[in-house]
């Protein structure tokens, strides 16, 4: 696979996954770069021991949480306490409030719930995060309940 | 949570126009690399020429005091040591590639309990034998011309006594700091997958 292919494959993948994780669009393209940087470097000495999109992926998300030495700041900013139902015409607001929730989870939690909202298998999850099959179900269960109740309790999901 | 799928249906919608083209991103690796890699190899090159300058010096300058034999002998050490470990840091940098998120989150602690090792250990080392091989070295030349003799010395120790008791010290404490602080950061982190 060449790398043009690649990054049109996966980039818009790995932002989403970087805005989830950092809740900042401009540090979330720099994660997002910073990736398909080590991509481009890496790609010849790729050995295919796992999927492609696992490696991507894996590292996309160490270069999440590199940024937790580099002291960036992952944004949180007040959540509503009611938004707009699902019916009204604002999908900027509901992002932006989803990506909140997910600011307010753990680290390791807000990459798995990324990944699960990126619609990974639980084991390309499980492989990425470095958790066994089991314990990334029970993970992946309670962060939905954590998202779940955050939703509930701003009016969200009735 | 039955209502996945709406949270997956705002999770796409999130707008991706804006992320620079694969040729860009090409551009930025290439100045990247340059860059990350240029103080390191400086370093390393820097102890390289060290070494191989003192080792022919050994070779061209036919010493006749042990003096002079053992402040080679030293200087070439702690050029050695600051040579493999620096050498040895920039192939850890390269053999990660491929970690899944928990041996990455191990990974980066044990590098910062690395670096602070080599803060209070290896630098102190290289630091005390290179030293010992500045003190001893230019005894040799010097011990004929009184004057020199103390103008040299009285430099070379309060060049070493700064560097020793004020500089080392104070970059030390401040990057510790800066170190502890990343650790437990990263075992909090690290805990959450156990």
């Amino acid at each position: 696979m060449e790398f043009e292919e690649i990054y049109a494959l996966y980039s818009p993948q790995i932002f989403r996954v970087c805005m989830g994780y950092i809740n900042d669009h401009e540090q979330a393209k720099d994660l997002t770069q910073e990736t398909f940087i080590s991509v481009w470097q890496n790609l010849s000495s790729f050995k295919g021991q796992s999927k492609i999109s696992t490696w991507i992926f894996r590292i996309a998300t160490n270069n999440c949480l590199r940024a937790i030495e580099k002291s960036k700041r992952v944004m949180k900013t007040e959540l509503p306490y009611n938004l707009p139902s699902p019916e009204e015409d604002a999908p900027e607001e509901r992002l932006a409030f989803l990506y909140n929730c997910i600011a307010r989870l753990d680290e390791t939690d807000r990459i798995i719930i990324s990944l699960v909202l990126e619609d990974l298998p639980q084991a390309e999850i499980a492989t990425i995060v470095g958790l066994s099959n089991v314990n990334t179900r029970v993970k992946i269960h309670r962060i939905k309940e954590k998202l779940a109740a955050k939703f509930k309790q701003h009016g969200q999901f009735d | 949570m039955d209502n996945l799928i709406d949270l997956k249906k705002i999770w796409h919608s999130a707008g991706t126009d804006d992320l620079p083209s694969p040729e860009e991103v090409m551009q930025a690796a290439k100045k990247f690399r340059n860059q990350k890699l240029r103080k390191k190899a400086a370093l390393i090159l820097a102890a390289f020429l060290l070494v191989c300058v003192e080792l022919w010096v050994v070779f061209v300058y036919k010493s006749t005091m042990l003096t002079t034999r053992i402040g080679e002998a030293f200087i070439v050490i702690a050029g050695t040591i600051l040579l493999l470990t620096n050498a040895n840091s920039i192939g850890r940098f390269y053999r990660f590639n491929d970690f899944s998120n928990k041996e990455f989150l191990a990974f980066l602690e044990q590098t910062r309990l690395n670096q602070i090792y080599y803060y209070k250990k290896t630098q102190v080392t290289a630091f005390v034998f290179c030293s010992i091989g500045l003190l001893l070295y230019p005894f040799e030349m010097l011990y004929t011309s009184p004057v020199l003799f103390f103008a040299v010395y009285a430099f070379i120790i309060l060049y070493l006594c700064v560097l020793g008791f004020i500089v080392r010290p104070r970059v030390f404490r401040k990057q510790a700091a800066k170190l502890n602080d990343t650790i437990k950061k990263l075992e909090i982190v690290s805990k959450q997958l156990n």
